[in-house]
Parts: C-alpha cells; structure tokens; sequence
C-alpha cells in the first residue's frame, strides 16, 4: 500500500491518532500530527510512499503539532517533537512542514551510526552511483534533481548512506527541499516535476520540496555501488568546467563533509579510502543544468564500460 | 564535536612549549597506523585516537626513518635528508623541530634521556 | 488515561526486565522492542543491552532493525571509549614530571581499571581526582602542553572556583574531550563532609603508577553521590549511574570483605544516606543481591518515617524515563524535586535561591535548549 491507497480523512485520522507509519528507504516511521494544514499538505506530497502495516518496528517517531499549554493561544506555532521531546524552539505554524522535513533529517543524521553517513547528493545508472560531497550553498540538491528528472535515479540529495558491510550505498529518496532561485531554475528545467508550495522567510529563505520520480521511489530498497566522486560547485555565469581531482583532497573533502566520519573511526577511514580509491574524482562547476547534465549523462556513458 | 582530521602544516602560530632535543623513539600508538599514500601525502588513520592525519612526505619520511631503535634528532634528521632525497642540512632545522614536537604531541614519538632504555 | 497508566507501566516493565534478563529479550514481539528502544535511547542504556546480548551470543536472534539501532549505540560507544582513553594517554604524557596522584573518577575509572560497569556505557569527560594543593601545577602544565581552559560565563566560573568542588573544565585545542579536575568528591558547600584526604589515602594504582582509582567502597559511594547529588531538573536521577553501583556491587561483592567494610566506610566518609537510598533501590529495582545484616545495619541511617515514604515514591519516579507518549505530571515533579533537594544538600540556601535563578533565568532565554546545528552542517529551515 502507498500514501495514495488512503483517503484524506483515513490519512488525516491516522495522523492525529496512533500515527501514520512511512517508510523512507531503510528507514521506518511513525509521523503524528494534529494541524490540518499539514495533514493536506503530506497526503499531497507523499503519495507514492510505501505505508507500513502496524506489525512493524518504527525506527524514529516524530510529531509536528501545535503546542501544549498556554503558549497556543496567543501564538500559532507548531514543533517539532521526537520520542516525547522537543529539541528545537517552536516554529510559526505555516512552517509545520519543512520544520519536520528537516526534523526527520535531523533523526537519521543524529542517530543511525550503524551507516556511514556521507553529505552528498547521490543519483545511480545501470548501477553505478555519482556522489556529490558539498557544503550547503553548493548546489548538489540542484543536480539531483535535474538528473533524477533525466534519466538517473535519485538516491539522496543530502544523504550518502554507506552500508559498512559492503560499501553499497542506500538509497533514501526523501523529498528535496530546493532554496531560493534554484526552485525556479528546476521549474524552467523541468517543468513537469511535482512541486510543492513554496515557504518564504524560513531561516534558509524561500524552500520548496520536489518530489523524486516515481521511479526512484519505487527502487528505494535498491542499493548501489559508488563509482564517480564529483564535488559540484554552483557559480552565476560560470562556464562548465569538469576537471580530475587528486585523491588526498578528494579524501579530505568527503571526510569533512561527512555527518559521522568522526563517530565511526577505523571503519570510516576505511570505508572512505575504498570509496576514494575505487571511484574517479573530479571537481565540478557549473552555472547551466543544459551544460552540466549533458556532459555528466557522457562521462558516464564513456566511462561505464 | 571538533572534526578529528588533523593536517601538518609548516610552523605556525601554536607552538607548545620547546623541550630539550634528546633521543627519540615510535611509541605503541605509531606501531597501530594505517597508511594510505595519494599523490605526495600520506593520509593516516592512528586507531588508538581516533584521529585522521595528513602528512606530508617530510613528515611521513621521518616516521619511516625511525625504525625500531631510538635515534638522536641529528641522526633521524640525516636519515630523514637521505630518505628525502636532498642534500645534508637542505631540511631547515625549524621545520623538522616542528615537526618532531607535533609527532610528540601526537604521542607518535617520544623522548628519552637515556636511548637504552628503548624497548 | 486507563490506556496511559497502563501504556506506562508497560515501558517500565520493558525496561527493567530487558536490564535483568537481557536474555529474554529474544522472545520479544516488534511493538514490545519498538518502545523498548524508545525508552532505552532515553535512559542512554541501548549500549548496555547491546552489550549484555553480544554476551550472550543472542544479538543474531533480535529483529534485525533492533539489530541496527543497537550497534549504532555500541559504534558511538567504542568511539567515546577510544577518546577517553587518549585523552588519559596524553595527559599521562603532558603531566609525567609532576608528581602528584591522579585519581580517575567515574566511567574514567571504570574503563581505565577495566571494571564491569565499563561495558556498554556512554562516556561524556575524563574526570580526575587532585590534591587541592597541586592543582594551580596542573593546570599550568596542562595550559603548556596545548590544552585551553574552556570559555564559561562569568557567573559559572566564580561559581566553580568559589563554591565547588571542581575547576572550569580544560579542552586540548585539538580534540573534543573535556577534562573535569576535581579536589573533593562535593562541593565545599555541601552538608554532608567530604573531606578528600581518606580517599588519597586508600586509592589502587594502575599499571601506571601515577594514575590511581578508588578503592573499591570509595568508587560505590563517590557513584552513589554522584547519582543523588547531581541531578538534572528534566531528566531526573541518571538509571546509568544505578546501574554503575549494581555492576560494582555484584563485582566487588564477590571479594571478602567488601561487604562487611562498606557501611563503617560510608560512616568514615558521611555518605551514609545516599547508601541508605542507593542499596535499597537498587536491589528494588534492578534486583541486585545485597546481604540483609548489610541493610539491617543501614536501618539506622534511614530517614524519619515520612520522609522515607516520600522518598521511596519519588526516587522511582525520578530514576525511570517514563514513557514518550504519555508522559507523567508526577515524573515531571519528583524530577524537579529531587533536582532541588540535590542542590539543598550541596549548597546553603541563600546560594540555592541565587543559583537556581539564575539557571531559571538562562533557561528563559533559552540557552539550555541549544542545540550545535552547525555541527550537524543540516540546513535548518
């Protein structure tokens, strides 16, 4: 069953009461919820996410709800709350649903230290992954959505998931929140993607989520294997320029802009050297999706075989 | 959490307190790294800290000079010219200094008064 | 509120069955083990029964998304463990040419002696114990060898220095563990005596010699202290520090003599009330196997009859984490005050009232919820 199989009111029901259980690749959740605004919001945006029957275990249980207490009647705000605490100060409540977006991020990046947990962007074809490592700003959510809307399939777009087993990465095709201009640039590039509505003033500006194709959805359970390092670099005006990078600095970059590299110690080191070892490196920069995605669909088809 | 990589660099603003040059010796943590070697850097991995290094050849070389027995700066920093491939006294003094006191620091090398009292 | 009573009875009974009997865990349905995970994630005890069932040879018999959340808790774990440890090694190395003792304190000590409670549990600092005396060289030293003193406000550092039992903690300007100097186990303020010198006098050292643990009875009552005296307003009294004083307790009780020397001990170092309370709930609640003429003799240092009553409901309270989705108004209070009391024991009420307020205060602005996001580098919406 998917989101899409309930009803509004079944959806909304399940939200207010013993909670709506979703999965999100290898991650299960259980989302409570008592603001309208949200529920119509979620059952728009997340219908073609797999729901769980009650015979599961949820990994993390979040909530978005409006205050307990005084504090709702004089102001409209809703927080965030996970296991019956609220780690953040209220948000106003026309912000519920980036805040728990962003809070269920906040979940996996804080908690599942049984992966390795990258900051990249990762798409995949014919099995074989890209990862973006980037800093905020970069525009690695940009690209993944641009390429998952060109015939790659989206893996994360902040999430390089790396299963310590085998190195494989794991998919978790979260909904993708876009900034500012890169919103318009994704609706000009692409002007069939599912967009919801977009946020302003929220602490990062305007935010709107895309939703990935329906195809990566679908292969959530699917992992892959990482074969390109690319460190992408969004720059107005800038010509497209895709050049090899040493692998010392490719190293250094993907370990600092990982969320646990520092947790997971030997097995970290290790994990990343075989990454570093067994990709090619580049660095990129890019003002252009028409550039970009062109020359990154040939280096991958030149390459691949 | 400060992130755990730490990069060698040439002498800079933090120096610690100057000891005596005495003999010098690889201490258990230095017999636990792990080496990888891309381009002209060593990135290290050392397990008993949990800390990720970037060496530079210099650096890596002088650890690689300093074999099992405990050896006098002057004589590591011979070796480490050899190894190097320069010149006697081409590695300038306060570079290799630095260096020594942050492989101390690092608790990769240490000190000893007496150089029989290694092992 | 039928379902909720009952709803938090069941977590309670989860928890305290998966602490006793690790081994029963396999026979667990999902929904029982999902709020299990819930409310050890709360207690900080996941590295605890990750630990008793890797023991047992059973962690290939849980649900494997059980599997999962418990060896992310081990994997933070052995990396705190591996930070710890260092941090021992370095100052060992910084601190080699001062002879003064360095008594390791609390989970330090557990690791670095090797002792039972070391298994499983979370370490946050490296905590030493140091003649008042040598600390000005201590410090000095350390400040030499690349560590800082870290910023504090104002307010805290005069209260350290002035009030406490220990100074600002120090960082190495390279790595992230803080190092907590203590020259008493309580602050000067406290009712109840702390005077350090017996406890120098009875210290074990380790293979090396300069570093030093308690002696057994000691470390059982500085982690009762630890537990009573140092509360927290919204978490209430540490179960993982209950747990530490179980572990001990089944470890040096084997030893002969332990027992019979632990109350006179106790008496020697007036910490006889936290004893009272600390064996009491622990063979309550987690079953620990105390000898009766030990709590027979302790019958004299129990506290007047009602206040014994009260104290016997809010202790509980105040040591289980509840459940996440029905919390207890009750819990709530016994927390805050058992918080308050903690604070009673450790300081005259004139600093009390100062010293809350002045929390109070931060906490309205909102200083105690911060959390690091920078870190996480998660772009906040």
């Amino acid at each position: 069953m998917i989101v899409g199989d309930l009803s509004r009111r079944e959806f909304g029901t399940r939200l207010a009461g013993d909670g709506l259980r979703l999965q999100f690749g290898p991650f299960n959740l259980c989302i409570r919820s008592n603001l309208d605004s949200f529920a119509s919001l979620a059952h728009r945006l997340y219908t073609p996410y797999p729901l769980l029957d009650e015979e599961t275990l949820s990994d993390f249980h979040v909530e978005i709800r409006s205050p307990r207490g005084l504090h709702r009647w004089f102001r409209r705000q809703a927080c965030f709350g996970v296991d019956g605490q609220t780690p953040f100060a209220p948000y106003t409540v026309e912000h519920a649903f980036p805040a728990l977006e962003w809070g269920i991020n906040w979940c996996v990046a804080t908690r599942s230290h049984h992966l390795l947990m990258l900051h990249s962007g990762t798409v995949e074809r014919n099995g074989q992954a890209i990862l973006f490592p980037a800093s905020p700003g970069d525009g690695k959510s940009t690209l993944c959505t641009a390429l998952a809307h060109s015939g790659w399939r989206l893996l994360s777009d902040e999430f390089g998931l790396v299963r310590p087993e085998d190195g494989m990465l794991l998919p978790l095709p979260r909904l993708i929140p876009l900034k500012n201009e890169s919103i318009e640039v994704i609706r000009r590039f692409r002007p069939e993607a599912t967009i919801g509505p977009s946020f302003l003033d929220t602490r990062k500006g305007t935010v709107a989520h895309v939703r990935p194709p329906l195809e990566s959805i679908r292969r959530a359970q699917e992992p892959a294997r990482p074969r390109w390092l690319i460190f992408p670099r969004w720059v107005a005006g800038a010509p497209f320029a895709l050049e090899a990078m040493p692998k010392s600095q490719a190293f250094l970059m993907v370990a600092s802009n990982a969320f646990n590299y520092d947790v997971l110690d030997e097995t970290a080191f290790r994990l990343v050297s075989e990454i570093v070892r067994s990709c090619d490196c580049y660095s990129l920069v890019y003002s252009d999706l028409n550039e970009a995605i062109p020359a990154l669909d040939e280096l991958c088809n030149t390459m691949a075989g | 959490m400060p992130s755990r990589l730490t990069v060698q660099e040439h002498p800079g603003d933090q120096l610690c307190e100057p000891s005596p040059i005495s003999y010098l010796t690889k201490t258990a943590a230095e017999a636990g790294l792990i080496w990888e070697n891309w381009d002209d850097l060593f990135v290290v991995y050392q397990p008993s800290s949990a800390e990720t290094h970037v060496f530079n050849e210099t650096t890596g070389s002088i650890l690689e000079c300093l074999g099992e027995s405990a050896l006098s700066a002057d004589e590591l920093k011979n070796q480490t010219e050899a190894a190097l491939g320069v010149s006697q006294s081409e590695l300038d003094d306060t570079d290799f200094a630095f260096a020594l006191q942050r492989l101390e620091e690092l608790g990769l090398i240490e000190r000893l008064d007496d150089p029989s009292a290694a092992q | 509120m039928a379902k909720a009573a009952s709803e938090r009875l069941r977590a309670r009974r989860l928890l305290l069955d998966a602490l006793k009997m690790p081994e029963t865990l396999t026979a667990l349905s999902l929904a029982d083990w999902e709020l299990l995970l819930r409310v050890a994630r709360r207690a900080r005890v996941l590295g605890r029964l990750e630990s008793a069932l890797d023991n047992a040879g059973l962690l290939g018999d849980i649900p494997p998304r059980a599997a999962a959340h418990l060896r992310a808790a081990r994997n933070v774990i052995a990396h705190r463990k591996t930070l710890i440890s260092w941090e021992v090694n370095r100052l060992f190395w910084a601190l080699k040419e001062i002879d003064a003792p360095l008594i390791l304190l609390k989970g330090t000590a557990y690791l670095l002696a090797d002792l039972p409670p070391a298994q499983g549990r979370i370490f946050a600092d490296v905590d030493l114990l140091v003649p008042e005396e040598r600390i000005v060289e201590i410090e000095e030293k350390l400040v030499a060898r690349g560590w800082f003193k870290t910023e504090i406000d104002p307010y805290d550092d005069r209260y350290y220095r002035v009030w406490m039992h220990e100074i600002p903690p120090l960082r190495h300007r390279e790595r992230g563990t803080e190092i907590d100097i203590h020259h008493r186990l309580l602050p000067k303020t406290s009712h109840l005596a702390s005077d350090p010198a017996p406890l120098f006098a009875a210290a074990r050292p380790l293979a090396d010699r300069q570093l030093r643990v308690l002696a057994p009875a000691d470390m059982i009552l500085h982690a009762l202290v630890h537990l009573f005296l140092e509360g927290d307003p919204d978490e209430g009294l540490r179960l993982r520090d209950l747990l530490d004083v179980h572990d001990l307790l089944c470890h040096h009780g084997q030893e002969p003599g332990f027992w019979a020397s632990l109350v006179p001990r106790a008496r020697v170092l007036g910490f006889q009330r936290p004893l009272f309370y600390g064996l009491h709930h622990a063979q309550g609640l987690l079953g620990t196997p105390v000898p009766p003429d030990v709590l027979h003799d302790l019958e004299g240092e129990a506290p007047a009859w009602p206040i014994r009553k009260l104290m016997n409901r809010l202790i509980p309270l105040a040591l289980l984490p509840g459940h996440p989705d029905h919390p207890s108004r009750q819990a709530t209070l016994a927390r805050w005050l058992i918080y308050v009391r903690a604070h009673w024991l450790r300081m005259p009420p004139g600093l009390l009232i100062r010293h809350l307020s002045h929390k109070a205060w931060l906490r309205f602005r909102g200083r105690r919820k911060r959390v690091d996001l920078a870190q996480l580098d998660l772009k906040q919406q």
